[in-house]
């Protein structure tokens, strides 16, 4: 009995083994999202809980923390079968500021290094929401070039990013809108990027001038494949909730991730996940 | 000295608290069993992740598979996935029955306080209940379980109005129980076995490996407790280190040089849980070929099935082993072994690491065996670790033999 076991197990194992490789070739295409100042790698949790509210195949959340030091700390797992998961990278020191999202961009650098290494993939989308589009933006211009040969970053979405931070007027540049406007042309052709602003009042989301968002045109348009922005008003439209607002929500499905499979019938019967 | 620890040991054993709690377990032990059995055949023959399922196709070919296992399921979650509400009854029961009271009216107080506990209310409004504190936290209900009951007691002895004796503790016990749920919201939030996870990838190898040593011990000493611990469960595989040995492996075509060498998957899960916590599977040998008390080998006899696959419950119940202080030492002291002699072959590079996936419920030394795809000399080790490992229970089986003879004698005098 015991022989018959091993036998059989080997030969499973054999197989399975030989599966996996092929399966490793069939390569994820994550979401890689980063918070904005005083916000965490938690800051998602409630945008992927409704991406994945009535999903067949939900997105897996995996969270990385890059400490001031540039150490990183993984939260979260790949579910099986998903290869659309959603990696969020929080910085321990989270603060405003230029200097800081200089800082910050190189500490994502570090986290993204880390996932290419750890997980196998080839392209990716990207969303910042407030000043997590600018790292994402410096990201872009600084570090990016490097990866561009072997990973594609399909999309970008930036939700609210102050790319002129408070100034309402593009009259007023400061200094990191004219480094990021100065080298544009590192941003790769291929891209196509979203601009959502979230509209409170007239010209503002109640936090970030609607003028200082919009200020990002002049790093973009032009320089990308498809540059669109949009403007999103009603509930949740104040800064803060716009990475639960139902409508970005609806955006982000529509625009960034991959078109889901038809859903196949489902069978009334059984079906119980007891693990 | 080794007498007095015997009189000693047979004396606690002979407390009200202690016999309560063995009441219990035997009054838990059937029901474990049974449930016990249940998981296995849903989990391991015809869940598609099992081992029986994987190794002979049994989710492809069998028939009504899916009806059986919704059916096993049901059984599974009503028993042993919610084991902690029975041992709040059957403590709060058996502890009135040792002050000669009335048993009912304790068990369901027992009962009641543990449901408030461990009342989460996460779904549209209907009765949710924390996860953990229902399958795991079968030490917290015994508490919760004992002290209601002794609550309930004191009050039938005191003086005041019929009524009241009966309203007045159910309502500070509904009152404490309420505040205790609100209490542990906040604690049950945290991931441990992701952390552990992610300290293994963050640090050196050797700090990795003084750390998984520290929580397998900490796990068995937990789940002597009758708590879940940071390794409890099956290794997932889809853990930062995993996915990155495993990648490694398919890479490189083979499992020798993987970046996270000592992980809870690669030492734990591979070389110390063979029959669940404490290698289980190597007590119940033990007992069948050491032990002479019939209800002992009874017991191992009818728990060999669930522990090949791993599920050890029946065993933990049935001898019992839970806070049994005979058990104790070797429950800790075979696992740690076994690791430490893992992690010294790997360091030496006589075996690969285990860094492939295996199916839920692989029996015993077969799990490192598939883990390396196929390692003759990984097989061979498991399977000496075992040897080794029944031959550390035979003297605790034969002193738990002694203890429950003397207690039997006291118990007569």
């Amino acid at each position: 009995m015991a022989v018959v076991l091993i036998f059989v197990s080997l030969g499973w194992s054999h197989q399975n083994v030989n599966d996996l490789s092929k399966l490793r070739n069939s390569k994820l295409s994550p979401v890689i999202m980063i918070p904005g100042s005083s916000a965490t790698e938690n800051r998602f949790d409630t945008l992927v809980k409704k991406l994945n509210k009535n999903n067949r195949n939900p997105h897996s959340l995996i969270k990385i923390q890059v400490s001031t030091e540039g150490k990183l700390h993984f939260t979260g797992q790949l579910k099986k079968g998903d290869t659309e998961p959603v990696f969020v990278v929080g910085f321990a020191n989270n603060h405003d500021g230029y200097d800081n999202i200089k800082k910050q961009a190189k500490w994502f650098n570090l986290a993204f290094k880390a996932i290419t290494k750890q997980y196998n993939f080839n392209n990716f989308k990207a969303i910042g929401h407030s000043n997590g589009g600018l790292i994402y933006t410096a990201f872009l211009e600084n570090y990016y070039s490097q990866y561009a040969d072997q990973i594609t970053i399909k999309q970008l979405m930036t939700i609210g990013s102050p790319y002129n931070f408070n100034e309402k007027s593009v009259q007023h540049k400061t200094q990191m809108l004219s480094d990021f406007i100065q080298n544009r042309s590192k941003i790769p052709k291929n891209l196509s990027v979203y601009f959502v602003a979230g509209t409170e009042t007239y010209n503002s989301d109640g936090l970030v001038p609607l003028g200082s968002v919009m200020a990002g045109k002049y790093i973009y348009q032009g320089q990308v494949k498809h540059f669109t922005t949009i403007s999103v008003s009603g509930s949740d439209a104040q800064h803060s909730d716009l990475p639960q607002n139902d409508q970005i929500i609806d955006l982000i499905n529509r625009y960034i991730l991959d078109p889901k499979k038809l859903p196949q019938n489902q069978q009334g019967a059984i079906s119980m996940d007891g693990q | 000295m080794i007498n007095r620890l015997l009189n000693f040991s047979a004396q606690v054993r002979n407390t009200k608290l202690a016999s309560a709690v063995r009441n219990t377990f035997t009054l838990l032990f059937p029901i474990m069993l049974l449930g016990g059995f249940a998981e296995t055949i849903k989990f391991v023959f015809l869940n598609k992740n099992g081992y029986m399922s994987q190794m002979f196709g049994i989710y492809q070919w069998f028939p009504y598979d899916k009806e059986i296992g919704w059916v096993m399921g049901v059984i599974f979650h009503c028993t042993i996935d919610m084991i902690a509400l029975y041992a709040a009854f059957g403590i709060a029961y058996y502890t009135a029955k040792e002050y000669q009271k009335e048993g009912a009216i304790a068990g369901v107080v027992g009962l009641l306080a543990y449901l408030i506990v461990s009342f989460q209310p996460l779904g549209g409004g209907i009765p949710n209940f924390s996860h953990f504190l229902m399958s795991e936290g079968m030490l917290f209900a015994l508490v919760v379980g004992y002290f209601s009951s002794r609550l309930t007691i004191s009050f039938e002895d005191s003086q005041i109005d019929d009524h009241l004796k009966i309203i007045l503790p159910i309502f500070i016990v509904m009152l404490l129980a309420a505040l205790l749920n609100l209490a542990s919201l906040s604690l049950l939030r945290l991931e441990i076995p992701t952390y552990v996870a992610s300290f293994v990838v963050k640090h050196t190898q050797f700090n990795a490996l003084l750390y998984v040593l520290g929580m397998g011990v900490l796990t068995n000493i937990l789940s002597w407790m009758a708590v879940g611990g940071p390794f409890s469960g099956s290794p997932t595989f889809t853990d930062t280190a995993s996915m990155g040995n495993m990648n490694a492996a398919l890479k490189t075509g083979n499992s020798w040089n993987v970046p996270y060498k000592y992980t809870d998957t690669t030492l734990f899960h591979s070389f110390a849980n063979f029959g669940g916590s404490g290698v289980m599977i190597a007590l119940i040998i033990a007992i069948l070929i050491f032990s002479k008390k019939k209800r002992t080998r009874d017991v191992s006899h009818w728990s060999i099935f669930p522990a090949i696959f791993n599920n050890h419950y029946a065993m933990m119940l049935g001898i019992p082993v839970l806070f049994n202080p005979v058990f104790l030492v070797p429950f800790i002291i075979v696992p740690l072994f076994n690791m430490i002699v893992a992690a010294i072959f790997i360091s030496l590079h006589w075996i690969p690491i285990a860094a492939y996936p295996v199916p839920l419920g692989t029996p015993g030394p077969l799990i490192a065996f598939i883990g390396t795809n196929g390692n003759w000399l990984t097989l061979i080790l498991g399977a000496f670790l075992l040897v080794i490992d029944v031959l550390v229970y035979w003297p605790f089986v034969k002193l738990s033999d002694r203890i429950s003879q003397k207690a039997g004698e006291i118990n007569e005098n």
